[in-house]
């Protein structure tokens, strides 16, 4: 289980002005600025839940996955996954835990994935009968048994992505968070993690907290999601709540001569809104549909409306 | 412990295989540092043509103390120094995160991961020119003598190591590209200098603060002189403090690490 109460997090900068004036100015003066990256944000986890923690860059996600890793100390505020403070980073927690991060490399990138594997063994001492299987499985439903034995610095993006995540699962950590694992693959390899990565959950259960900017991650592996907004959570519940939030509200979208637009309008007001579209305009286009569930979470992301 | 030596054992075995993809810069390396070491042997030869006596040494003594800041060099070339070479840049640029995570020192993974298996030739001319020096020697040596001074010269690269970390750790909190890596590489000389030498405020400077002294020459000094117990508590008693001051720095760079990322 995973709770967390009031983490804060605050990071000062150098503020420098460009070029070599800046540099020089910087050198006697220094004007400092405190971002405030996580504003006191309060979550609670189960045990085999996964959560989908959305938000635009520099949102903050990055940030509380870090903490919850133990990586990043936090400013002020509490937290404890499974019973352990993860910045105390007891070995205990970390033999418990996994990182992946879609934007940096755990295996040794000159290296057969194999031998990073070993190493791997060695470090979070992996008995042998639960390793061979572990190889054996995630290999098999990553399908990536034929690239095992060749530098990784050879393999394609793809291919990579799923060792990492390979590395990341050899020693069944009970707690995954997942940061962007699909960031810059191709359709197929990103539906090939998503299979994966449900399939593995049903099987083994961890906690898992999944960012990722493709809403299509989201919708088939989180029955519940985070939207962080500038460091605060401005909406913690299901995935279809979300849907239903704005269950009154149809989209219209309309195409004319010059532009393309989309607006929205609650459902009693349908008729009359279109008529006035018809008459201000030279439509080609019109189309009403219910809002998709990636405008939804756009416009909370825009507005922050926090929903009852 | 055992965990950890298996763990070096794979490091070497990864080390060598990717060592072996890249044969231009084996030779090249082997070639400089003969280079080195024969300027560094050649220079104090060239000074015992016009002097019998250098430092209170004679010329077999001092050339045991070449053989030992060079076998000194060699062990830290071969073990730890591309590793600490790339350290910076990994603190810069956020790459400690999968090393945090992991049920095993950091410190011990980001230290000796990388065995430059290009250098370890070299290492094994250094052994050959310590040994040689130690077989010319004229007076009588207990084996018991030489065992302390080798295990001092272990500690003598330790000594060096933390010097190098106590520089580099500093980036933590400057963001800069090297932290003060030069300002220890033109010190670093006073390691190739016998410790007499030094006197005044220079002499404390590299006795205790930047114990340089400590690594060669302090070692040496107890083999050939009669066995000195204030030198060798002095000796201890820097080392020790210097590994606690280091860990603390390491300790307190870690809090504030940020991990630049996406």
């Amino acid at each position: 289980m995973i709770q967390v109460k009031d983490l804060k997090k605050n990071f000062t900068s150098h503020v420098k002005e460009p070029g070599l004036k800046g540099s020089i100015k910087s050198l006697f003066s220094r004007e400092t600025r405190t971002k405030e990256a996580l504003k006191s944000v309060n979550l609670e986890i189960q045990q085999g839940e996964i959560i989908g923690l959305i938000g635009a860059n520099g949102a903050g996600k990055t940030t509380l996955i870090k903490i919850l890793a133990g990586i990043v100390h936090p400013t002020s505020g509490e937290a404890s996954v499974m019973g352990f403070v993860p910045w105390e980073r007891s070995n205990e927690y970390r033999r418990q835990m996994a990182l992946i991060m879609g934007q940096k490399n755990q295996v040794w990138w000159d290296l057969p994935a194999l031998d990073s594997f070993i190493l791997l063994k060695e470090i979070y001492q992996i008995p042998d009968a639960q390793y061979k299987y572990n190889v054996e499985f995630l290999a098999e439903t990553l399908m990536v048994k034929d690239q095992l034995k060749t530098q990784v610095r050879k393999l394609s993006l793809g291919e990579r992505m799923k060792i990492e995540l390979m590395a990341a699962l050899l020693h069944n950590p009970k707690v995954i968070f997942l940061d962007e694992p699909t960031i810059g693959l191709d359709i197929s390899a990103q539906k090939a993690v998503r299979v994966f990565l449900r399939q593995y959950q049903k099987e083994f259960k961890p906690i898992t907290i999944l960012t990722s900017h493709y809403m299509e991650d989201i919708k088939e592996l989180c029955p519940r999601i985070v939207i962080i907004k500038e460091g605060e959570f401005v909406y913690d519940g299901s995935l279809k709540n979300v849907q239903r939030m704005m269950g009154d509200e149809k989209v219209l979208s309309v195409t004319t001569q010059e532009k393309t637009f989309k607006v929205n309008v609650p459902r009693m007001e349908l008729a009359k809104k279109t008529h006035q579209i018809f008459e201000e305009n030279e439509v080609l286009d019109l189309n009403i549909h219910d809002p998709s569930i990636e405008d939804i979470i756009e416009s909370i992301m825009r507005s922050g409306v926090t929903p009852t | 412990m055992k965990r950890y030596l298996k763990l070096y054992v794979y490091f070497l075995r990864f080390s060598f295989s990717k060592a072996m993809e890249f044969r231009v810069d084996f030779t090249f390396k082997i070639v400089m540092d003969i280079l080195y070491y024969t300027v560094n042997i050649l220079f104090f030869k060239v000074l015992f043509l016009h002097t019998p006596l250098l430092a209170g040494w004679t010329e077999e003594q001092m050339m045991i103390f070449v053989s030992s800041y060079i076998l000194v060099d060699a062990i830290s070339m071969t073990v730890l120094s591309s590793n600490l070479w790339w350290l910076p840049f990994h603190i810069n640029r956020g790459d400690l995160d999968y090393h945090l995570i992991r049920p095993v020192s950091p410190l011990f993974f980001l230290s000796l991961r990388e065995f430059s298996a290009s250098s370890f030739m070299n290492l094994l001319i250094a052994i050959g020119i310590f040994a040689y020096s130690l077989l010319s020697y004229s007076q009588d040596i207990s084996a018991w003598n030489v065992l302390l001074l080798i295990l001092l010269l272990i500690n003598g690269t330790l000594i060096y190591y933390c010097c190098q970390m106590l520089m580099i750790l500093p980036v933590f909190w400057t963001q800069s590209t090297k932290g003060f890596m030069d300002l220890f590489y033109s010190m670093g000389i006073a390691m190739e200098r016998p410790d007499k030498i030094f006197k005044g405020w220079l002499r404390i400077v590299f006795t205790i603060f930047l114990p340089f002294a400590l690594i060669a020459s302090f070692p040496v000094r107890l083999f050939i002189e009669a066995f000195h117990w204030p030198t060798f508590f002095h000796l201890t008693a820097v080392s020790v403090s210097l590994w606690i001051i280091m860990l603390y720095f390491w300790r307190r760079g870690l809090r504030t690490y940020s991990s630049a990322s996406s």
